[in-house]
């Protein structure tokens, strides 16, 4: 279930307005300049936020050795290009001269009160990789207005919008669907504070004696300490007083790097304690500096969880005066070479990949995407339009999800369509963890055509879901 | 009635801390500081200590003091009550294991911040508490919610799964055995009521991959014994259960249960001393038992027990267990009261009383020509076992 909780719940609704806005169907405007051209310094701004560093978007030396002969742009910022950023909203007009597309749509749905907005899904079709310097024009039409519906976070109505983008050679390179639900807020059944219940009773607190606050005092400072002997060097976990090895009681650490491996884990059902949620993945990570330490998984699959699998630590505060060292799936490195279509079957699985989602995060791709909505970087604005909180774009969440893709498959591999439904929002300081499978791999007019399905889930629920379809070069 | 080792034992070293009003140390670091001393005064090295005796009131737990020190296999540790009367009685206890070979070099140790961290007397109740080294073992899995045994043991089980292609089912075995000879047992909580694999594989998790069925019991119930010289015992009503040998023992980087800094967690070094010394005092080996009671508080760990006394090799139990091999009838009838996990948990207690049993001909589950008992006690901490032995 999406969080705008679509429904088949038909208001009465206002057929006027449904009327008005069903007049605009279908109905594309003329094409219109984008406000800039293709550009490096807008590629670089999305990457950065995105920390995408597939090569052929910067390194113009990679690039040129490339299949794209060059520096292309990331496919997934496609409507980033006919933003209009903080510039004011124009209407586009059709060729009768009628005001066209979404933004009369909109000032409509604002002004019968459904001033409230959220993306719900989008779809993006990659004619080619847009270059530097490429001069766009975008035409767009509403293509489906629902009736009222009530869904979670309000009455509203789900609105969706085509875009179609062509280069200077009037060829078209891209298309974007859109479908946004704009609605009354306050009219929901949501709790604005998106968790629910009360907090929970505190966790026991790890007991700390003088031998151990060197520990527990990294660990405020975002550190994972493992005691080393002055003498001779061993590493020991959890602490001792003396060294063992040479009887040296001069002990010191160093700060581990936080990645290992699970040496062993536990998936914990019962009994249930209120201070925690089940199930509970307690794990016995094996850090690569060689000792071990006991702590619980977070941010992953429970079904993904082997022996072996590598994880790296997230020093988190599960309370406001609690820091844990908590383990979560290590992200997978960037394919530096590009899956040949042979390496590929139907249902391989992509790794886990966690993305922690920030408030610098969430802001950063909502600007490096041209999106100002003040619900991606205004706390008090998005509290007014019904959210608890800042969250996460749709843009974003596209940029996000075709990087996990790209980063497995690599950096030659050409994205062609991408396919994205968003759930639960991303808020600041959750976790989203992506997990794939590859749905189909078939050779067709000479290219390996792959689809991968991806899902993204964070703790409150599923984020995002969708497929994206590439190909890989063949042998 | 006068001790058989008057003059036989002896003090060989004493190390100590400084006195203070304010250590500034932990009560752990102190314990290991003047152990540190005692085992260099007397002229050896950490490794050859293998007994520990120590007040029961005393905070510092032999793990804890082993690991630092470094002490490798340690085959006697015991405790003395009532505060400071145990002040002698901890020499006359370590006097004993010594003198019984228990062990060749006994630390026997007290330490506490009984001034700055004022645990007894009422006075000033304003000085700061340190935790104590078991409240500090805790905090690495409490906070974490790793706050039950069965969750400890499933991280070893896991593992074992891992290593040595166990499985659930393999468990499960365990848990029927275990439950065929309670049905049987009137004095069993699950008189009457044994159970399949299918149902095994049915119960609900507890911790992944333990289900319910794994599981041991918890109960109410006290069981006491007995014990005297084999001289005396001839002379009273029953048949002597006699102790053909008896073990304790702790190994490297010993924990409770959470000895997961070991290179290997698989293994249970701790009963494979035990083991050793039972075989090698009592000259018996795996195939002059025939039954044993293995303690099953949890299934998992029974496995690695039947490895460390050599009825199989290390990997292989899962295949020892097959085909009722461990029921009654089988090669080696284990549990044959039920265990833990079918009669009742009494801390094993009653696990030790099965075994006398089976010398008396007396259990409900009665093994043909009894022999040989073996009897292990709780497993993932440290421990001792012992045999029991039909009188000559």
């Amino acid at each position: 279930m999406s969080a705008a909780g679509e429904s088949e719940e038909k208001t009465a609704g206002n057929s006027e307005l449904l009327e008005r806005l069903r007049a605009v169907e279908g109905i594309f405007s003329v094409p219109r300049l984008t406000s800039d051209d293709v550009n490096v310094p807008m590629i670089r701004h999305w990457c950065q936020a995105m920390s995408d560093h597939n090569p052929v978007y910067l390194d113009a030396d990679a690039a040129a050795r490339s299949v794209h002969r060059g520096i292309v742009a990331p496919p997934f910022m496609l409507d980033g290009w006919l933003m209009l950023g903080l510039a004011p909203r124009v209407a586009q007009l059709s060729e009768a001269g009628e005001p066209v597309g979404l933004v009369p749509a909109m000032e409509m749905l604002d002004a019968a009160g459904f001033t409230s907005i959220i993306a719900t899904s989008t779809t993006h079709e990659y004619d080619r990789y847009l270059r530097p310097g490429d001069r766009l024009r975008v035409r767009s039409a509403v293509t489906r207005v629902s009736p009222e519906k009530e869904t979670a976070l309000g009455l509203g109505h789900f609105v969706t919008a085509s875009t179609e983008l062509i280069d200077q050679h009037r060829e078209r390179v891209g298309r974007v669907e859109l479908a946004i639900l704009k609605f009354k807020p306050g009219t929901g059944s949501v709790p604005t504070d998106f968790a629910g219940a009360a907090a929970p009773p505190p966790r026991p607190r790890p007991a700390i004696s003088r031998d151990t606050r060197f520990f527990w005092d990294g660990i405020d400072q975002g550190e994972l300490r493992i005691q080393k002997c002055k003498g001779c060097g061993t590493l020991h976990h959890p602490p001792v007083v003396r060294c063992p090895g040479c009887g040296a009681y001069d002990l010191g650490y160093v700060v581990s790097q936080g990645r290992g491996t699970v040496y062993s884990f536990a998936e914990i059902h019962h009994p249930q304690f209120p201070m925690f949620q089940y199930p509970l993945m307690g794990v016995l990570v094996q850090l690569d500096e060689g000792t071990r330490i006991l702590s619980h998984m977070i941010a992953t699959d429970p079904e993904r969880v082997e022996v072996g699998m590598p994880v790296e630590v997230a020093i988190e505060a599960v309370e406001p005066d609690l820091k844990l060292p908590l383990f979560r799936p290590a992200r997978p490195p960037r394919r530096e070479t590009t899956l040949r279509f042979s390496e590929v079957k139907v249902g391989d699985r992509l790794a886990q990949c966690p993305v922690p989602i920030t408030t610098t995060l969430i802001v950063s791709g909502a600007i490096a995407s041209r999106d100002f909505e003040p619900v991606h970087h205004d706390l008090e604005m998005a509290r007014q339009r019904g959210l608890p909180n800042i969250f996460m774009n749709i843009m974003t969440t596209g940029g996000l999800t075709g990087r996990y893709v790209t980063d497995w498959a690599g950096p030659e591999a050409i994205v062609r369509k991408m396919k994205i439904r968003l759930g639960i929002p991303n808020f600041p300081g959750d976790t989203m963890t992506y997990i794939g499978q590859v749905h189909a791999a078939e050779q067709r007019d000479g290219v390996g055509f792959v689809e991968v399905g991806v899902r993204g889930f964070n703790q409150l629920g599923d984020h995002v879901s969708g497929t994206l379809e590439l190909e890989l070069p063949l042998g | 009635m006068a001790i058989s080792f008057a003059g036989k034992t002896a003090i060989a070293g004493i190390g100590a801390t400084e006195f203070s009003k304010h250590s500034g140390r932990t009560t752990l670091r102190l314990a290991v500081e003047c152990c540190d001393a005692a085992i260099h005064d007397a002229g050896l090295t950490p490794g050859q200590i293998d007994g520990m005796v120590t007040f029961t009131l005393d905070d510092n737990d032999e793990i804890d003091v082993a690991r630092s020190l470094g002490l490798k296999d340690v085959t006697h540790f015991s405790r003395l009550p009532y505060s400071g009367g145990a002040a002698c009685a901890t020499i006359h206890q370590a006097a004993m294991a010594v003198h019984t070979g228990a062990c060749n070099y006994a630390l026997v140790y007290r330490a506490f911040n009984e001034r700055s961290e004022m645990r007894f007397g009422a006075g000033l109740q304003d000085l700061p508490d340190s935790p104590t080294p078991i409240m500090v073992d805790f905090g690495w899995c409490l906070p974490f919610g790793m706050l039950t045994p069965a969750s400890w043991v499933a991280i070893v089980a896991t593992r074992y799964m891992h290593e040595y292609g166990a499985t659930s089912e393999d468990f499960g075995r365990i848990a029927v055995a275990d439950r065929k000879h309670a049905a049987t047992n009137p004095k069993a909580f699950f008189y009457g009521k044994p159970i399949t694999l299918e149902d095994h594989q049915a119960s609900r998790w507890i911790v992944k991959p333990l289900h319910l069925l794994d599981c041991c019991q918890e109960s109410d119930g006290g069981q006491a014994l007995i014990v005297t010289t084999l001289e005396r015992a001839r002379h009273l009503p029953r048949r002597p259960a006699v102790i053909a040998a008896s073990a304790q023992g702790s190994a490297e980087e010993q924990n409770m249960m959470k000895s997961f800094s070991r290179p290997e967690i698989t293994a249970l070094p701790e009963m494979g001393i035990c083991a050793r010394q039972l075989w090698a005092a009592s000259g018996l080996g795996p195939d002059d038992i025939q039954t044993a009671v293995l303690y099953d508080h949890f299934t998992p760990l029974l496995l690695p027990q039947l490895e460390e006394f050599g009825f199989c090799k290390r990997g292989e139990a899962r295949d020892f267990i097959k085909d009722g091999a461990i029921e009654i009838g089988g090669r080696l009838p284990i549990n044959t009261n039920g265990g833990q996990l079918g009669e009742a948990y009494i801390h094993g207690m009653n696990g030790v009383a099965e075994g006398v049993r089976q010398i008396r001909g007396t259990s409900v589950n009665q093994v043909p020509d009894v022999e040989n008992v073996l009897v292990t006690a709780g497993t993932g901490v440290p421990t001792s076992a012992l045999i029991l032995q039909q009188p000559g």
